[in-house]
């Protein structure tokens, strides 16, 4: 390679698996960037070696062929299962269940919850972006009051349909000591990246179950310019969704 | 270039609801104006169902000479089964030579769309049509297509794409282009033309009973199955 | 490594549920995940007593949903994995067993059937036929042993395991609430002593070295976008499946070398009573035969038709309304014979009822 050529070589984890990039998601969506850290994140950890990654039905698909690591697709809402599996019967190989809001809190939140019951030695990765993309845009357990989106044409009604799910709240609520929660943003790369070192970290020392939201961005769906985009994660999911650790391993609850 | 007509660029985005028969008119359209020496972009925008609309004509429109921008089957390898996706083709789409066709699947935010295109908002020649048919119940009325239109966003005219498949009869037309010309004086927007399948095209004469234009329109989605 | 659980040949005495789970352990299977549903729950109780003390495992997940995927999970890492359902369950595990079909995966499930529609009975049935052999969103490119008794149990799960591994197929062992419960004696084995040798297993995934360096990573895939690729994806499995078959299918014929009055289709544990029926219908003056197909999928069609040949009459008899009645129509597609039937959804056939029904149909 040239100098120019180095220059201009993308910053790409080690781990990525360069023969499919550019990725396939949608400009300006926050999957690349998730996926970014968590590429980082195994890198520095040095494990490539040992990951197994699944990946959910839906936009999360999209990393089927994403890093160079033996990877699964799997069926909408069931790579913690899948992964669960894998991780039961090896317990060596280190499991990464990579979701969106539907997979993981709605069609497979039986398993979310129960894997976090169990405290699973596995971790799991899920992508907030309030709706559901792949389909195009109909709503989430994570779509916002008031939001619109093609099953909630009028705005989502709270009254009708609930309020958007807490995922890392719950998870932290069910999940015992050993276990690692927490929400991190595509706003804030440097503290994502961190926790999702921190949830992988937690299954290597074989504490307990490890659960990760990302709050992400859709703006195919949205329909959102740039700055609407990072409005939105910025200002409408975070008055809603609070970045942060919620269970960390050894460290005392707050009451 | 010398010996190239001088032409007008034409920006026309075909919006509606679904089967209202956006991609139709929108392929007739950049034929059209292919058929004036122009050369046509023709861009696929339907980001709630991307996998059924112009994707399986793109080899056939592209072999008449149109410069066309969708996913094409062999770019779909590994993307999910549905496939609600955008590339970079599509996100600087008006930024292409010549003339351009959008065929857009609206969705629930309307007009808001065009803040994924890059330029829309300032391109002085975009003009967005909305397709409605009175066959489809949603836009059955006068009343249905004035809310309709009006959630839509900006829309600078109408189109009457009134039909009932190969059930269509010349008063199926008329029915329709009566009551949309009513919705189109109503939202203070002209109907740029009543669409009219060949086989039909000789019951009629340059206009409609409204006074609305008549253009002779050739089915392509057939082919597609969907 | 852990001592054999079955040493040498021994004849004993117990349930069905319970030869299942020594059958596994005997087939060296590595791990079980289930979630409970009478009948089948004893196999589960089993297994998690007799698993730890040579090493195995167990997981009990939070539905059948879950136990279907999670067994999916364990085999792709490269373990015999087992899972055990019936009725509503079997309903649930036809999600994974669809992802299994398309992404050969030799998952091993065993199924001791339950009354149905619904929630129904926990006793006797063959209604999960259908269900098991065609079910969920695919082609039914599935492996089905229709098992008779607790000697076919022991038999034919530490066969599943070896057939799901060798040609990659999700396997079943299709027996029923009744075989489950029910005491008989069998002669339990070390395979290996038997000459019968476990088909190694192969991780799909978590193998050695890292990839993209040492070697290519592995993207196992069930998604696809275009009609084209698809097809060549199911053709390819076809293909396999048609060509495994003949390998695969077993049948057992009684007396149907010669010219018959009537032949007797039946399977799974209705083949007893069929089987006692023949001398009934001797005594009566009656010339009967008797064809069992312990295969329902792939069914072994030319032998059953070549036994069809000979007789006048065909009389199918099940525990269902009809869902072995269509394999058998499938199967004899063409030939000129008149079919009898009795039906009896969920409930027993004697082999009194099914001598009164050839008289009644004379």
């Amino acid at each position: 390679m040239t100098r120019e050529e180095i220059a201009l070589a993308p910053n790409m984890p080690k781990c990525w698996n360069a023969e499919t990039k550019p990725h396939k998601f949608c400009p300006g969506c926050g999957h690349g960037l998730a996926l970014k850290m968590l590429g980082e994140a195994i890198d520095e950890l040095g494990i490539q070696d040992k990951v197994v990654f699944g990946c959910d039905i839906g936009c999360s698909l999209l990393s089927w062929d994403f890093f160079n690591l033996d990877s699964v697709q799997t069926h909408h809402g069931r790579t913690t299962p899948v992964i669960t599996g894998i991780k039961r019967a090896r317990p060596e190989i280190i499991g990464i269940a990579y979701m969106g809001d539907g997979g993981g809190y709605a069609i497979g939140a039986q398993h979310l919850v129960n894997s976090a019951t169990r405290n699973e030695k596995v971790t799991a990765i899920l992508i907030n972006n309030t709706n559901y993309g792949m389909t195009g845009g109909q709503m989430a357990p994570t779509t916002l009051p008031g939001q619109k989106t093609e099953t909630t044409p009028y705005g989502r009604d709270p009254e009708e349909t609930g309020y958007p799910t807490l995922g890392p709240e719950m998870v932290a609520a069910i999940a015992r000591e050993g276990a690692y929660v927490a929400r991190g943003s595509i706003a804030n790369l440097r503290q994502l990246k961190k926790y999702l070192k921190k949830a992988i970290q937690n299954q290597i020392d074989g504490n307990g179950f490890s659960f990760v939201e990302v709050m992400s961005s859709c703006p195919t769906n949205w329909r959102t310019n740039a700055e609407n985009t990072w409005n939105f994660v910025e200002k409408d999911m975070a008055e809603y969704f609070h970045v942060g650790e919620f269970k960390v391993p050894g460290q005392k609850e707050e009451k | 270039m010398g010996g190239c007509i001088k032409t007008v660029r034409v920006v026309e985005a075909f919006v509606g609801e679904y089967a209202s028969g956006k991609s139709e008119n929108a392929i007739n359209r950049s034929l059209e104006l292919l058929g004036q020496n122009q050369k046509v972009t023709l861009v696929d925008l339907d980001t709630v169902e991307p996998f059924y609309t112009l994707r399986p004509l793109k080899k056939a429109l592209q072999e008449m000479g149109l410069n066309v921008i969708a996913w094409s089957p062999e770019q779909t390898m590994g993307l999910g089964e549905a496939g609600s996706l955008l590339n970079q083709e599509m996100i600087w789409a008006l930024k292409n030579e010549g003339s351009i066709v959008l065929d857009i699947g609206y969705g629930v935010h309307g007009a808001k769309i065009f803040n994924l295109i890059e330029g829309a908002e300032a391109d002085p020649d975009l003009k967005v049509y909305a397709v409605v048919s009175t066959a489809r119940p949603m836009t059955a009325t006068k009343e249905d297509i004035v809310t309709y239109i009006r959630d839509l966003g900006n829309v600078d005219g109408l189109i009457n794409n009134t039909h009932l498949g190969s059930e269509t009869t010349p008063e199926v037309i008329e029915e329709g282009a009566g009551i949309i010309t009513a919705a189109a004086r109503e939202l203070g927007l002209p109907v740029i033309y009543t669409a009219v399948c060949q086989e039909l095209a000789d019951k009629f004469a340059a206009k409609d009973k409204m006074g609305n234009p008549i253009k002779v329109i050739k089915r392509f989605m057939p082919q597609a199955f969907w | 490594m852990s001592e054999k659980p079955v040493k040498g040949e021994r004849r004993v005495f117990m349930t069905g549920n319970e030869v299942c789970a020594w059958a596994a352990l005997a087939a060296e299977a590595d791990i079980m995940y289930g979630y409970p549903i009478t009948p089948q729950t004893d196999i589960m109780q089993y297994w998690t007593r007799l698993a730890p003390k040579y090493g195995r495992k167990f997981l009990q997940t939070e539905d059948e949903i879950s136990a279907g995927f999670t067994t999916v999970g364990g085999v792709i890492a490269g373990k015999r994995a087992f899972s055990a359902t019936t009725g509503p369950g079997n309903t649930l595990f036809q999600e994974p067993m669809s992802m299994a079909e398309m992404m050969r995966i030799p998952t091993v499930v065993i199924i001791p059937q339950r009354g149905g529609p619904s929630t129904a009975t926990v006793i006797y049935s063959q209604q999960e036929v259908t269900m098991t052999t065609y079910g969920g969103n695919g082609e039914g490119f599935r492996i089905v042993y229709s098992t008779a008794g607790h000697q076919d149990l022991y038999d034919y799960t530490i066969k599943a395991f070896n057939t799901a591994w060798k040609y990659r197929f999700p396997t079943f062992v299709l027996g029923d609430g009744y075989q489950a419960k029910m005491r008989e004696p069998l002669t339990i084995y070390d395979p290996a002593e038997r000459g019968i040798k476990m088909v190694k297993t192969e991780p799909l995934v978590g193998l050695p070295g890292t990839p993209g360096i040492h070697r290519p990573a592995q993207y196992l895939r069930n998604t696809y976008n275009t009609e084209e690729e698809l097809y060549d994806v199911v053709m390819e499995i076809a293909r396999d499946y048609e060509k495994a078959a003949s390998e695969i299918i077993e049948w057992q014929d009684f007396d149907t070398d010669a010219e018959m009055d009537v032949l007797i289709l039946a399977h799974g544990v209705v083949s007893r009573s069929a089987q006692g029926a023949l001398p009934l219908l001797k005594d009566e003056g009656i010339r009967a035969g008797h064809f069992r197909p312990v295969t329902l999928r792939p069914m072994p069609e030319e032998q059953m038709r070549r036994a069809a040949a000979k007789a006048k009459r065909i009389l199918v008899v099940e525990s269902a309304y009809g869902q072995f009645l269509k394999l058998v129509k499938q199967s004899l597609y063409g030939m000129d014979k008149p079919i009898d039937t009795l039906l009896r959804p969920g409930a027993g056939v004697t082999a009194e009822e099914i001598v009164d029904r050839i008289k009644e149909g004379r």
